[in-house]
């Protein structure tokens, strides 16, 4: 255990534990975009930036990410002063520019007092903010079918050399966890479509309803051996199903009591 | 464990009190949440609340790549940790009970919970067809 004070007040929490997951604990709300509990925190969006400082460091303070900022005994941590603000609306600002299309980014922005971006807007604004919170997640499943590709302005997410990624399984993780929701994707006539793929999804053999894709029922099965005859029917048939298997039973228990 | 609950169907009168109870405890933004219970007819007159049955070796628990559920050793229940869950659905698909539930209202995946340890369907439950109870 540590000691630390956040906003003036005493707290404690395990020595390591990200600053941000403590602060929150408080109640305090500091803006992150890239922050997942999923996924190992990566400090790219710049939003959850707080002020530390120590007794002995004579006024001396700096700021860190608090997503990426392990806790440490004796910190003096601050979320919200004016500067931190003005840092966070500049990136605000940025970010707006870069995602005319996030109804997230624009709103945070408006919360900071921005209505428009002072920047000129990215014509073709691919509203990503390169968080890697998608390629994180796919690397925690196991895939890591898309990564960045290209340098400097022209980076971009995708599969390797910016072709369709051959190791994805269409499950969807990144698209959910994208925090500007820029990852398009659809499901339509039992066939799901995302980064340039097609994937079959499975149709329950009673109703035909689709939940996930062939694939990832594959994967599934592969390395966490779910049986494969799980994934034949949706769950609404499941629960009918079980609904018939044990009123069967309770029939049968009747019949014999009686 | 130190809690079962239990369903015995045969004391089912299928009055869905459970499932209006269910769906009035986990709410959100003042609007019920979807129900994770549901009595269903299988005969005339003869019902079984089908709920999860918290599975020993459950299938959603091994199929999440993401470690967002997780038994909970004091009530028992499977727990589904919303700030891991992506969404990805795997567990909705591999549940064999189908009882890992999309809420499409809200967009995300739920699971009974046990409501943390006093499950307001067996509360509610006029015929004690739904019991939860200590039992060590
Ligand atoms: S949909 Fe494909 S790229 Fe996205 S997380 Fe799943 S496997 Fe990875
Ligand atoms: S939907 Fe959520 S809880 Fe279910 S398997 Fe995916 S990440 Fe895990
Ligand atoms: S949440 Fe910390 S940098 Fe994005």
């Amino acid at each position: 255990m540590v000691q630390m004070t956040i906003n003036g007040k005493v707290v404690k929490a395990t020595e390591g534990e990200m600053l941000l997951a403590v602060i929150r604990r408080q109640g305090i709300d500091v803006p992150a975009l890239c922050d997942h509990a999923a996924v190992e925190p990566c400090g790219s969006c710049r939003m959850c930036l707080v002020e530390i400082t120590r007794e002995d460091w004579n006024g001396w303070k700096k700021y860190v990410t608090s997503c990426l900022y392990p806790s440490e005994d004796g910190l003096i941590v601050t979320t919200h002063t004016p500067e931190l603000q003005e840092i966070r609306r500049n990136i605000l600002d940025l970010y707006m520019a870069r995602c005319p299309g996030s109804e997230l980014i624009q709103k945070m922005g408006e919360e900071y007092g921005l209505t428009r971006t002072s920047f000129k807007t990215i014509p073709e604004g691919d509203n990503c903010i390169m968080c890697y919170a998608c390629t994180r997640i796919c690397e925690v499943l196991g895939r890591s079918a898309i990564s960045a590709v290209r340098r400097g302005h022209a980076k971009v997410i995708s599969g390797p050399f910016g072709d369709p990624p051959p190791d994805c399984i269409g499950c969807l993780s990144c698209a959910h966890i994208c925090p500007t929701d820029v990852i398009e994707w659809h499901d339509q006539d039992g066939v799901r479509g995302i980064w340039g793929r097609t994937f079959d999804l499975i149709a329950c053999q009673q109703c035909g309803k689709t939940i996930i894709t062939r694939d990832f029922a594959e994967y599934l099965k592969e390395k966490r051996q779910i049986p494969a005859d799980y994934f034949d029917i949706c769950d609404d048939c499941k629960r009918v199903e079980l609904a018939r298997k044990m009123g069967g039973l309770v029939d049968q228990a009747k019949e014999v009591a009686s | 464990m130190m809690f079962r609950y239990t369903v015995n169907p045969a004391l089912c009168t299928g009055c869905r009190t459970c499932e209006l109870a269910c769906a009035f405890t986990h709410t959100q933004e003042q609007k019920p949440g979807r129900s994770r219970i549901y009595p269903i007819a299988y005969g005339p007159d003869r019902f079984v609340p089908v709920t999860c049955l918290q599975c020993d070796d459950a299938a959603c628990v091994k199929s999440c790549l993401f470690d967002a559920l997780k038994r909970n050793e004091t009530t028992g229940a499977i727990e589904l940790d919303k700030d891991r869950c992506v969404n990805c659905r795997a567990c909705v698909a591999a549940c064999p009970f189908g009882c890992a539930l999309i809420d499409d209202v809200h967009d995300e995946v739920v699971k009974c919970d046990l409501c943390g340890g006093s499950p307001a369907c067996a509360r509610f439950c006029p015929t004690k067809a739904l019991v939860y109870k200590r039992i060590a």
